[in-house]
């Protein structure tokens, strides 16, 4: 995948408006046997197909989930207490104690540093890898991921690959980003919406209306495209079928495609070991996720919301005793179930799953008795996808207020993800203007500490 | 014990340190060249901040973020030099300063890396910025200020380029208080708004050009942010059209200004014109942008008909007069006030909508409108301007919801320290927050004369200000007058640009100023004369709305064809061709109940309530959910579109939107087929009502193929609710083209 060149004699934007999804030549093999050499002589090969991003929106506090500082002055330590884990050495937080059980399987980034501490700006930054800037909006890993993957997939007919959509969202989407930036609509992230904590959890409107049946359907799509092809409103020389609409109607028809969503197929003690309550439905959207990937869909983000804790840092633990479905909890049993349901079933692999928000907390506890916004230092979990795992990578200082060694931006972890995933940071994809932009930014450094 | 003990040690450091100073300030009076004249003296203010600032020791990622770097914090970007030089001579028991050692000072040890520093090597130990600190600590480290920075001048501030090679060299002179003047290129940080449109040489403060268009380079020198615009020309091509166009008499009776400049723009850019629309488009695209409906057949097919010359201004004039428009515009309004922003406050909100609907109706002056809301008091149940006050929660959200409203810019920045890229300083922010500080937002808006906020940086209560124009005397019972005064006064520089920006691109699909909220210098308009222009206009016209929109809608830009020429199509504000604009989710959803001839349902709404008329955002409906709404809880300008396209295709095919009412008894679709309507009749019907033209042959053509026109409409129902479904779902319905 490394330095192939556009063809000659066609202009870049020629290229882009001609060659549409296809126009990159590059082998789907070339993915999986992508072999480079790191500084310090490091071979690696990335083994991810799938990335499964659990999204803790509103930026979770590092200090009470994965960098505690025990040692710390009550006003930092704040209210919950450590645990050891199954790694000699490495301690987290007492609510996470099934994810302190599998730490083996586990990296923890404890020196992640951001300038952006507003959620928007950090939002975009995480997850694009690109501080935002108003020039340009760039895509989210799960668009760039759609596109490349699907410029490079030889899709059979009939395989529920071909219909699921390549970027999913569970149940949606975060913040005010469009997703795929300056790349097409079609790489956009599907949100299944819903509550998939719903025992009759079903995606909106996969099944026929009343009235309708396939002939008719496949009409409809026909003189939509024929009414678009002679529209008024279509500017010479350009394409006018509408992808959407394409995609919606490849996964109205296909059978397989829309049992990939089905979470009644998979038996009672597995959709309880995800855990069935909590707070959006982690443990089933985790689940969900699993179905996903499993059917070869290359990028699904998780969103958890509420983790935006201003005040009282407990809740975190616990909205009244033994509360299962507080947010530590929660997370904890559906992080685990996953993570162990991917290893037992030989996926964990080449899934690559990784935890984060848009950035940690305040380490001096406020006068609410939460946290507040602090991108300077915060904490990123990894697993599976070709990830070493009981690994703890760089370290905060001793208030959890900065970095204290191997600082790692959101920059670095983007080309750490993309290069996990097989793609090279470097590759250039191309705006609608035709100016080529980086996968990830120039300068990034990959994490090679991460890899197996 | 150890806290005592902590604190003797550096007392004691302290001191020792402050006589050390005091020492070596004689020392140094004793030593300095007695020729040496006050144009030697390093000025800390001038001389020395823009040395933090080119090499970017006060930026947000390094010392000037909000907690400093390893223990020193510089104030960002320099915006308060007296605490930067605290910072730097007495903090740290005054060891980044050493006096008898200059060379020893942490402020020269650190950024040469001769200590360890996060930041690495930043300064070179013999460059001329190192030399300036060097002399500056030999001369005594003193607060010096020998003159007041005025503005810098920038060359050039606009350039046309014609040579992409060529290098252009850029200037940056200072301008003091004093009337000197000081070339201070090389002090000042050049950043492009488009890293990859503009290169810039640090060393040499050149800039290249990496592809044609209007880009910006920002010029950064102490607290002056000055805007560079650089344009390249985007093609070659024969403009002998555009030529034309330009040279062409105004035919209409209204004032051309709004062209002027526009034409300007793209001769310079050499953007060749698309055409000019047909009579239908424009029947289409104003009606939908003055009133948020579709024509109806009838109209139409009188438009068509109509041989009237100046047709177009007379259809204006009516739409501008008739109740769709304000109804429609009252949307637009309720959306820009967030309306219903609060979800339990119902009842507010109905009687808010109410008022602003009568405003609308009424042609009250802008001015007025703003002065209603800003002045209100009473019971938010019966006093509908007074729900003003329930938008957002907090002194200081009111400040900033007030500011994006009526001035078009961001003061959110300048809460924790001054704007960086605009001249809003903390004290702009809290003066305006005390304003709203004394107003009680309750179910009833009184005054609350007693009450004060602190400002962060003095720990005191702020003093009200009119932001970046003064503070505002003490004794006055309401401050909100001054304020609304200020604000709707002719010379106003925010108020009415804000509001024609955003009046301009409710019509052109682009603001002048985007986005419309953030107006600052360094995010100029991409036609100032024309945006000043607008707004000269309407403030000597009474703030008339109506008036704006007449201009804009009956301006050969407006009547220009969305279809994009090769030579034009990556133009995307020039207006060389009119921006394509989707239609909003509540006009979209009235235009399918429109065309269906069956109307939706919205919550306990009586049924025919159009989802455009919808005082409360929240109101249950399906349709809304699936096209998209805007809680109103933040700004509706930025992200109503962001919707899943997938799940609403999805929704079109297997979802009620559609499919519940396409056939259904009274539905269009149906009356026709009972009249007896021949099949081809009622797609041309269909045609006229949802995208307002006649088939074309080739469209009748295409429907040839599917439907027997020689048959009964009856016996092909099916077939013509699929040929109903397809109109409403593809591009040209959806799309203001």
């Amino acid at each position: 995948m490394f330095g192939f060149k556009r063809c000659d004699g066609i202009s870049r934007r020629d290229f882009l408006r001609v060659g549409g999804l296809t126009a990159l030549g590059l082998g789907l093999g070339d993915f999986f046997h992508l072999q480079r050499t790191f500084a310090g002589n490091k071979t690696i090969t990335a083994k991810a197909k799938s990335c499964i991003l659990i999204w803790l929106d509103g930026g979770p506090s590092h200090l009470e989930t994965f960098d505690p500082k025990p040692d710390a002055p009550q006003e930092v330590r704040g209210p919950l207490k450590t645990i050891p884990t199954n790694v000699t050495g490495i301690r987290i937080s007492e609510c996470l104690e099934r994810i302190a059980g599998i730490m083996d399987k586990c990296a923890i980034i404890r020196s992640m540093t951001s300038p952006l501490g507003e959620h928007n700006l950090g939002t975009q930054y995480l997850m694009t890898g690109y501080k935002p800037t108003p020039a340009l909006e760039y895509p989210t890993f799960g668009s760039t991921v759609a596109y490349i993957r699907s410029q490079n997939s030889q899709k059979s007919k009939g395989d529920a690959l071909s219909a699921l959509p390549p970027n999913i969202a569970v149940p949606n989407f975060t913040g005010e980003l469009s997703g795929n930036g300056y790349l097409p609509t079609a790489t956009r992230q599907f949100s299944v919406g819903g509550n998939s904590k719903d025992s009759d959890f079903k995606v909106r409107d996969l099944d026929f209306y009343e009235g309708i049946d396939l002939t008719r359907l496949t009409r409809r799509k026909q003189f939509v495209n024929a009414l678009n092809e002679f529209s008024n409103a279509k500017d010479a020389g350009t394409t006018t079928t509408d992808p959407e609409l394409e995609r919606a109607y490849n996964l109205i028809t296909s059978p397989k495609a829309k049992a990939a969503f089905s979470l009644a197929e998979e038996p009672h003690e597995v959709r309880q070991r995800y855990g069935q309550g909590g707070v959006n439905g982690i443990g089933q959207a985790c689940l969900l996720a699993r179905r996903l990937v499993e059917r070869g869909v290359p990028f699904v983000t998780v969103n958890h919301a509420g983790w935006d804790t201003h005040q009282d840092i407990f809740t975190l633990k616990e909205r009244y005793p033994t509360d299962r479905n507080a947010h530590l909890p929660s997370l904890d049993r559906a992080l685990s179930a996953l993570i162990q349901d991917l290893s037992e079933r030989r996926k964990l692999d080449e899934t690559l799953v990784v935890v984060m928000g848009e950035f940690g907390r305040t380490p001096k506890i406020n006068p609410q008795g939460g946290r507040d916004h602090w991108p300077n230092v915060f904490s990123v979990m990894l697993a599976g996808g070709g990830v070493q795992g009981g690994q703890i990578i760089g370290s905060s200082d001793a208030l959890g207020e900065f970095p204290r060694e191997r600082p790692v931006t959101p920059s670095d972890l983007a080309a750490t993800i993309y290069t996990l995933l097989g793609i090279d940071p470097s590759f250039e994809l191309h705006t609608s203007d035709g100016r080529p932009v980086r996968v990830a930014p120039d300068g990034a450094k990959v994490v090679s500490e991460l890899f197996a | 014990m150890k806290v005592i003990q902590i604190i003797l040690i550096s007392l004691v450091l302290y001191l020792f340190g402050y006589f050390a100073q005091n020492l070596s300030f004689a020392d140094a009076n004793l030593t300095s060249n007695p020729a040496s004249n006050t144009s030697d003296l390093v000025d800390f203010e001038n001389d020395l901040i823009p040395i933090f600032t080119k090499f970017g020791c006060n930026a947000g990622a390094c010392h000037g973020s909000a907690a400093g770097r390893g223990e020193f914090k510089l104030s960002l970007f320099g915006g308060n030099p007296k605490a930067d030089y605290k910072a730097i001579v007495r903090q740290l028991a005054g060891r980044r300063i050493n006096l008898i050692h200059p060379e020893q000072s942490l402020v020269i040890l650190k950024p040469t890396a001769q200590t360890s520093h996060g930041g690495g090597q930043v300064l070179s130990e013999d460059g001329e910025a190192i030399q300036l600190l060097r002399n500056w600590i030999k001369q005594g480290a003193l607060y010096q200020t020998l003159r007041k920075l005025e503005r810098i001048e920038i060359s050039p501030q606009k350039q046309i380029i014609t040579n992409l090679e060529q290098p252009i060299q850029l200037y940056a002179t200072a301008v003091y208080s004093d009337n000197t003047s000081k070339d201070v290129t090389r002090w000042t940080v050049f950043t492009p708004e488009d890293t990859s449109a503009i290169e810039i040489d640090a060393s040499s403060a050149t800039a290249k050009l990496s592809r044609p268009g209007r880009h910006i380079i920002l010029a950064r020198y102490l607290t002056e942010v000055v805007p560079i615009e650089l344009i390249a020309p985007l093609n070659d091509v024969n403009i002998h059209n555009l030529q034309k166009t330009i040279d062409k008499q105004p035919t209409s009776s209204t004032d051309t200004f709004v062209d002027k400049e526009i034409h300007k723009l793209l001769t310079i850019l050499r953007l060749p014109i698309s055409g000019t629309i047909d009579d239908v488009t424009f029947l289409r695209r104003v009606s939908l942008d003055l009133t948020g409906r579709l024509p109806t057949v009838a109209t139409v097919k009188a438009f068509i008909a109509d041989s009237n010359a100046k047709k177009r201004e007379i259809l204006v004039d009516k739409l501008l007069e008739s109740d769709e428009f304000n109804e429609y515009w009252t949307l637009q309004f309720a959306k820009l006030l967030r309306i219903g922003a609060k979800e339990r406050n119902t009842q507010g909100a109905y009687v808010y909508h109410q008022w602003l609907s009568n405003q609308i109706r009424d042609g009250v002056g802008y001015d007025k409108i703003a002065r209603s809301v800003i002045l209100a008091t009473g019971d938010t149940h019966e006093i509908g301007p007074a729900n003003f006050y329930r938008t957002v929660d907090g002194s200081r959200e009111q400040a900033e919801f007030m500011s994006e409203l009526f001035m078009g810019v961001r003061l959110r920045c300048a809460n924790c320290h001054n704007h960086p890229l605009d001249k809003w300083t903390q004290d702009d922010y809290h003066g305006l927050t005390a304003i709203f500080a004394k107003i009680e937002d309750d179910q009833v808006v009184r005054l609350k004369p007693s009450a004060e906020v602190i400002h962060p940086a003095t720990r005191e209560s702020a003093i009200p200000r009119i932001p970046g124009e003064m503070y505002l005397p003490t004794n006055v019972p309401d401050f909100r007058v001054d304020l609304v005064e200020w604000l709707t006064n002719t010379d106003n520089p925010y108020f009415a640009k804000a509001i024609v920006n955003r009046l301009w691109k409710a019509m052109m699909g682009r603001g002048l100023v985007e986005p419309v909220d953030d107006f600052r210098s360094t995010n100029p308009a991409t036609h100032p004369e024309l945006l000043t222009a607008l707004a000269d206009d309407f403030v000597a016209h009474d703030y008339n709305m109506r008036r704006t929109l007449r201009q804009i809608a009956l301006s050969d830009a407006y009547a220009r064809s969305s279809h994009a020429l090769p030579q034009n199509k990556s133009d995307d504000r020039f207006y060389s061709h009119s921006v394509k604009k989707t239609l909003s989710p509540e006009v979209l959803a009235d235009a399918i109940s429109d065309v269906l001839g069956v109307p939706d349902s919205y919550g306990d709404e009586p049924l025919g309530t159009r989802a455009v008329s919808l005082f409360n955002p929240n109101t249950e409906s399906d349709a809304l959910d699936v096209l998209g709404r805007c809680s109103r809880e933040t700004s509706c300008e930025q992200s109503e579109e962001a919707i899943d396209g997938l799940q609403r295709k999805l929704h079109l095919f297997n979802g009620e939107l559609l499919n519940a009412r396409i056939g259904v008894q009274d539905s269009r679709l149906n009356i026709l087929i009972s009249q007896g309507t021949s099949p081809k009749e009622i797609v041309t019907e269909f045609y006229i009502s949802a995208l307002n033209r006649y088939p074309t042959d080739s469209d009748i053509a295409f429907w040839q193929q599917h439907i027997d026109f020689n048959e009964s409409a009856n016996s092909q129902s099916t077939i013509l609710e699929d040929m109903v479904w397809s109109l409403l779902t593809c591009n040209e319905f959806v799309i203001n083209h």
